[in-house]
């Protein structure tokens, strides 16, 4: 495609600087729009709208594991991800101070 | 340059000069850098969470309630797509907070993005692409932070992996006010996990539960670092995605604090699995975050 007219040109490749210089290398994430360049931070995205928080009664907990707790390696098989050894332990958060 | 400026306006339209321009604060911004994470450039842990990122329409707002709420104080760096707040506490950063405006008449989820430790970020995005995982962000490296790059899990939920150039902050108990646990809430809390085992290396413990969904726990270096749990049966709108913790003294005057700061309750106090109570809240803009009581003594003995 050719640009006849020169204001027309001008604009066009004005633009075009102006977006390089900007940094505008958009990434189209599908959840959020990044940008990359000089002075860009990538570090927060938006996420599709509405996060639902409703069925949480019923027992259901998401916390870690305390100390003496009997949970540990589920049974070998079955699980899409690959078990500890058995008679591992399950780990719990560290408990050291800062600065110990 | 004011006669290369003069020539230019003999030959172009003043809106073409206006684009030509647009983009010179960008190039001239000085650095964008951010504080350092770790203690010592030798000290790794791949595995833990490390850094959270929330993305929000109103900076001022979030820096409201989140200092009202944990006592957080920020410092403001202006980056060139928006302004960006370090959270400090006690003198330690503890998270970032970009303002990014949401376009008119469009819904958005603001969130905290979750940073995990790698040692290399190419070598862990490789393998998270493999396993399918979708690129949100290339891999950038910035000046006092290291090198990160933003996925979102073969389910959707989306998370960042960091290679501090300062290395990992050491294994210690969170004080009130810091980062203390991490849920990823997913279709198959199973699947999850044998993606994020596969990135981070992690060992992967059943959780006994009687909710009738599965619950595991993921580890590295012996130490729990997150759960992945498959959502609870009943949620209608049921998008993947990681939840973050901050350790509080009382869940539920938190959360009423929060509620009076101008957040609102998703999930109420509860007592959670460690004994201590844990609830969810929502900020002002609407990003969720968790709140979770440790008596200090719940966590095993260090290892010697």
């Amino acid at each position: 495609m050719s640009v006849k007219h020169p204001q027309l040109k001008w604009a066009a490749v004005s633009l075009g600087l102006a977006l390089a210089g900007a940094g505008c290398a958009v990434t189209g994430v599908g959840v959020g729009v990044g940008y990359d360049g000089p002075g860009y931070y990538e570090g927060g995205f938006y996420e599709p709208y509405g996060y639902d928080y409703g069925g949480w009664g019923r027992g259901y907990r998401v916390g870690p594991p305390g100390g003496g707790h009997r949970g540990g390696p589920g049974p070998g098989g079955g699980h899409p991800y690959h078990s500890p050894a058995p008679g591992r332990s399950m780990p719990s958060m560290p408990g050291r101070p800062r600065g110990h | 340059m004011l006669s290369f400026v003069r020539g230019l306006r003999g030959n172009l339209p003043r809106s073409a000069l206006f684009l030509l321009f647009a983009g010179g604060p960008a190039l001239a911004a000085p650095p964008f850098e951010l504080p350092q994470i770790g203690g010592s450039p030798a000290e790794h842990h791949p595995g833990k969470i490390i850094w959270a990122d929330l993305v929000t329409p109103d900076l001022a707002v979030a820096e409201r309630f989140y200092g009202g709420l944990f006592g957080w104080s920020f410092k403001n760096i202006h980056a060139a797509n928006g302004d960006y707040a370090v959270a400090w506490i006690d003198g330690h950063p503890v998270g970032g907070l970009l303002e990014r405006p949401i376009p008119p008449g469009e819904h958005r989820q603001p969130a905290w993005l979750t940073f995990i430790a790698v040692k290399d970020v190419d070598a862990a995005r490789r393998t998270a692409l493999g396993s399918g995982a979708k690129s949100v962000s290339e891999p950038k490296t910035y000046a006092g932070r290291g090198r990160q790059a933003v996925l979102s899990d073969p389910d959707g939920a989306v998370f960042a992996v960091l290679a501090s150039t300062s290395g990992d902050p050491p294994d210690y108990l969170a004080e009130p006010g810091e980062w203390i646990w991490s849920a990823l809430l997913t279709k198959d809390a199973g699947h999850s996990a044998a993606f994020y085992q596969s990135v981070f290396g992690y060992d992967v413990f059943d959780l006994p539960s009687d909710d009738g969904v599965e619950h595991v726990v993921l580890s590295s270096d012996d130490y729990a670092r997150a759960s992945a749990n498959t959502f609870p049966t009943g949620s209608a709108r049921r998008h993947p995605h990681w939840l973050n913790f901050i350790r509080v003294a009382d869940a539920t005057k938190a959360a009423d604090k929060a509620v009076s700061l101008g957040g609102k309750i998703l999930v109420e106090p509860h007592e959670d699995r460690h004994g201590g109570h844990s609830a969810v809240v929502a900020d002002p803009a609407g990003a969720p975050i968790g709140l979770m009581e440790w008596s200090g003594t719940e966590s095993k003995a260090e290892p010697q």
